[in-house]
């Protein structure tokens, strides 16, 4: 059993507004070991994007109030903002959703590949830059010398995210956050996208932080995945068992809700009931029992912790957790 | 790619001054039907002058042979001649000019090295007092009116300081007729009226960077650099100005063809001699022909401003020239 | 610029839609002036320029009741008088009662002020509509014809006309007026532009709604909220631009007064009079502040998204 590269322990960021506090992450707990790809998966504003956001500590304005992130040993809630800055696109890059406005417009994109590399490895431009060019032909930029020259502007949607993941990858770093990387892209370039992601994956040995709300970039892409609502992990497995037999009301609705190719023609969409809760004033209990088609009586009282449920799963529901099954129509 | 884009513009440009000129004829025609400007106002004219004005104006001869008369003297640099002594437009402009544009041309200077830094400070300390007085202080800068402002600053630095003993600014000209003309005299006579003229303009961009870099800091491309682990610095100068900058570019720009124009008030109530007093005097004496050529004069240095204005834009923002 | 589709969007008459947080929606016009309402210092300023453009309005009363002065009776027994018990704020060098002036100065500015921004926005508004609903020829031809407008140096155009014409407040409003309503024009043409992509004009269209009305009932709405910005943040460029040709002995003649021209010999007065040029000048920053900062509460009302 190998070290966990990255861990998440009872996190917690909150957002002060003038409304109330916000818990955007509310005690989250995970492990991310070396080489595995993991995948956060859930609705908008379910708390993933502040998580990876939290790692990095780029949370601002919100506020990390509890719990631990040890990276390499080193609990990085306690870094000085020197040592973040350590560890920033060096150890643990970030890419994000919308490569258009993710690339500073005004600067050449092998500059901005080549700048992690001139930042934390002090290496001159002329170096740096041979090692951008050689970096944006591995993630598949044809023209890769030609190209280092243009502007962001001057690639298409899919060529951007390929410069993005570049520009994460100059420094080998040992973690990837991926927030949400193929949203902003037709599907056509989504796959190839995620092949790149795979790809990399395999050659680098970059261990992948997967976030999306797209449950079928999950199924092709992640070993294991963490589903994520109101703040909360409510399930986490291996990709395969939590797909194949949910263990938490709120997956097995998600997958429900997913339109079949193999459907009944006249098969009604199955939505979930409701609305996403909100973060300032979340109902008593589970934060998924009143949209919940299993819920108990307990499930407005007590709220439920994540523990094991079945032999690899585990879930985060009173009902699962006392051994029943969910099935419905 | 950018010699395109800078003759599509000139293009553009020349036909805003052929518009320009056939307003001018209208201007010269609509009056001239009914009198030559000025000419009741002088008594001392005899009928034979007037005629001889009129004649000398070519108000007599058809509009199309005055306009292409005309053209043709401007493109030879001839704006015209004054109805009161008969000088060269041209030579007016070309004595005057240049003091003009030393004197807007430090007000801008003056106001962009003020309002840079006055205005990413506000941005970077949102919220907090400095820059709600900062704020405060520019939303009241743009409201003083220019000549009070000069009056007033006259008033304390130059007549006040004298009464007193104390060493005194200068009120009027750009250098001693006596003894001056070295660099320190004309500084000493420069800082009173470019200050007033640079108040506007350090009023209005400090607000305009502010907002222009509390917008660029909230863009994604911040994240990715601070994701990346530069230092603050970095991020906000390298990353965050340099696309603020662009904007404020235009404005200047805006600003260029006001060059000429901008400093009138400020040049007649410090007697700076520039293009703007020489207007102002010579309309005083009702010398409309010379008041006319200045006019069109500035004009074209106004579309030549806009023009320069929008090649320097194409060449700051990469996605106007390759777009 | 505000959004238009926001405009739109909320241009609902009459119609209560439920938000997500249960509150019912307003129409557009009642949610600004519910934002403007809790802005207390934008509040302040137009209840300050309401103020004066009162006692603008009053003048002749504040003359026969309050000030017992006419602004243009000359006492020349009691020149260079300070502030005192009957003359509140002294007087001029011909002895006419300063206070006095300075309301009558008022009414002569405000009065030429919003004339001109009326003759600006009615001249802009109607060539930006045609020029933004027309398009094509019409649009180019007027376009250009404002760009040359606005091309030549303003200041020295106004130097030029009050040669040509001599300056009543009128005249001077049309003046001032000449140049401001090219940029109205733009600003209206760009609003009608993006509106006229909404799918509602497509849809007005298509029931058969003549131009006319297109501009009037539909067009229009969307567009007065930018001009309603336009013209509270253009009044106050407005005064000190007719401020600035007064005192050059260009605007208002004298014995009119104006808050201009009592300053035009104030540099004489410095030393002994020294209030003959504070009070005017202080009287033009105070309206001109107070209009800017109504001007920037009114846009932040009508589109918060705007605001810093």
């Amino acid at each position: 059993m190998t070290q966990p590269l990255l861990e998440v322990n009872d996190l917690h960021t909150v957002f002060k507004t003038k409304d109330g506090t916000v818990k955007a992450v509310d005690g989250v707990s995970f492990e991310l070991n070396p080489g595995e790809t993991l995948g956060i998966v859930g609705e908008s504003g379910c708390g993933k994007s502040v998580t990876a956001l939290s790692i990095m500590r780029l949370q601002r304005p919100g506020k990390i109030v509890g719990g631990s992130v040890v990276f390499k040993g080193h609990d990085l809630t306690k870094n000085t903002e020197e040592e973040m800055r350590e560890v920033r696109g060096k150890e643990i890059a970030m890419i994000f959703q919308d490569p258009m406005t993710s690339l500073n417009p005004v600067y050449r994109t092998g500059w901005q590949v080549a700048e992690p590399l001139r930042l934390h490895h002090g290496w001159d431009a002329k170096k740096s830059m041979v090692s951008a060019i050689n970096m944006l032909g591995r993630v598949g930029i044809p023209s890769a010398a030609e190209r280092a020259r243009d502007y962001p502007h001057q690639f298409s949607g899919g060529m951007r995210q390929r410069v993005m993941i570049a520009m994460g990858l100059t420094t080998t770093p040992a973690v990837l956050i991926a927030d949400e990387p193929t949203t902003a892209l037709d599907v056509t370039i989504q796959a190839q996208i995620l092949d790149l992601l795979r790809h990399v994956n395999r050659e680098f040995g970059t261990a992948t932080l997967l976030i999306t709300h797209n449950l079928g970039v999950v199924a092709g892409m992640c070993q294991r995945v963490m589903v994520m609502y109101a703040g909360r992990i409510v399930e986490a497995g291996p990709t395969t068992d939590v797909f194949a037999h949910p263990k938490h009301p709120y997956t097995w609705s998600l997958l429900r809700s997913i339109p079949r190719l193999d459907a009944e023609r006249h098969e009604p969409l199955k939505p979930i009931e409701g609305l996403p809760p909100n973060l300032i004033d979340l109902p008593n209990g589970c934060a998924f029992n009143p949209r919940c088609a299993f819920r108990v009586e307990r499930c407005s009282r007590d709220t439920p912790r994540l523990l094991q449920v079945g032999d690899t799963q585990r879930a985060a529901c009173w009902v699962t957790q006392s051994g029943a099954e969910l099935k419905g129509a | 790619m950018l010699a395109k884009y800078v003759a599509r513009r000139f293009l553009a440009s020349i036909l805003v001054v052929l518009g320009v000129t056939a307003i001018t004829l209208a201007l010269m025609k609509t009056t001239s039907g009914s009198y030559v400007p000025g000419i009741d106002l002088n008594p001392s004219l005899r009928p034979e002058d007037i005629a001889r004005l009129r004649a000398d104006l070519g108000l007599d001869r058809p509009g199309w042979e005055w306009y292409a008369t005309w053209i043709w003297g401007v493109l030879h640099g001839d704006f015209g001649h004054s109805m009161i002594d008969g000088s060269t437009v041209w030579s007016h402009v070309a004595d005057r000019l240049p003091n003009t544009i030393e004197l807007t041309g430090t007000a801008i200077l003056i106001g962009v090295l003020i309002a840079i830094p006055v205005g990413v400070i506000g941005a970077l300390r949102h919220g907090t007092k400095t820059d709600h007085t900062m704020t405060v202080v520019s939303v009241a800068g743009f409201a003083v009116p220019q000549f009070w402002m000069g009056l007033i600053l006259i008033l304390i630095f130059s007549v006040t300081l004298e009464q007193h003993g104390l060493p005194w600014l200068p009120s009027s000209g750009a250098y001693s007729a006596v003894n001056g003309g070295d660099f320190f005299d004309r500084l000493e006579h420069l800082i009173l009226p470019a200050t007033v003229l640079s108040f506007f303009y350090i009023s209005t961009w400090s607000r305009f960077i502010r907002s222009s870099m509390l917008e660029v800091l909230s863009q994604d491309y911040i994240r990715t650099a601070r994701a990346k682990g530069m230092s603050e610095r970095r991020v906000v100068y390298l990353h965050g100005l340099r696309n603020a900058l662009i904007p404020l570019i235009t404005l200047i720009g805006l600003e260029l063809p006001g060059l000429v124009s901008g400093g009138l008030v400020v040049e007649v109530v410090f007697g700076w001699p520039g293009i703007g007093k020489l207007a102002f005097e010579r309309a005083l004496q009702y010398d409309y022909t010379t008041v006319m050529g200045v006019t069109f004069f500035a004009t074209l240095l106004v579309i030549a401003g806009n023009l320069l204005a929008d090649v320097l834009y194409g060449v700051l923002d990469p996605r106007i020239r390759y777009g | 610029m505000i959004g238009p589709s926001r405009v739109a969007e909320l241009e609902m008459p009459g119609a209560a839609v439920e938000t997500a947080a249960g509150r019912p929606a307003q129409s557009y016009w009642n949610e600004s002036w519910e934002r403007l309402r809790h802005n207390p210092i934008g509040m302040m300023a137009g209840v300050l320029i309401l103020i004066f453009a009162l006692i603008a309005i009053l003048a002749p009363a504040f003359s026969a009741v309050i000030t017992h002065f006419q602004p243009q009776s000359i006492d020349l027994s009691a020149t260079f008088r300070p502030p005192g018990a009957t003359h509140l704020i002294g007087t001029d060098e011909l002895g006419r009662d300063t206070l006095t002036r300075l309301i009558w100065g008022g009414r002569v500015t405000l009065g030429v002020a919003f004339l001109t921004v009326g003759i600006a926005l009615t001249v802009g508004t109607a060539t930006g509509m045609a020029a933004g609903y027309y398009g094509g020829w019409i649009d180019d031809l007027l376009m250009r014809f404002v760009d040359t407008v606005l091309a030549i140096p303003a200041i020295f155009l106004f130097i030029l006309m009050s040669i040509l014409i001599h300056p009543t407040p009128i005249t001077l409003a049309a003046i001032i007026a000449s140049v401001g309503w090219g940029s109205v024009a733009r600003l209206v043409r760009g609003e009608v532009l993006s509106v006229k992509q909404r799918d509602f004009i497509l849809a007005t269209r298509s029931i058969g709604a003549r131009d006319f009305r297109m501009m009037f009932r539909h067009l229009l709405p969307n567009v007065l909220p930018v001009l309603i910005v336009a013209a509270s943040l253009g009044v106050g460029q407005i005064i000190l631009i007719e401020a600035a040709l007064d005192f050059l002995g260009l605007g208002i003649q004298p014995p009119t007064p104006s808050w201009g021209n009592m300053l035009t010999n104030a540099e004489s007065y410095f030393y002994h009079s020294a209030w003959l040029v504070y009070f005017p000048g202080i009287m033009i920053f105070v309206t001109v502040l107070a209009s800017n900062v109504f001007g920037n509460a009114i846009r932040d009302a009508f589109d918060p998204r705007l605001k810093t």
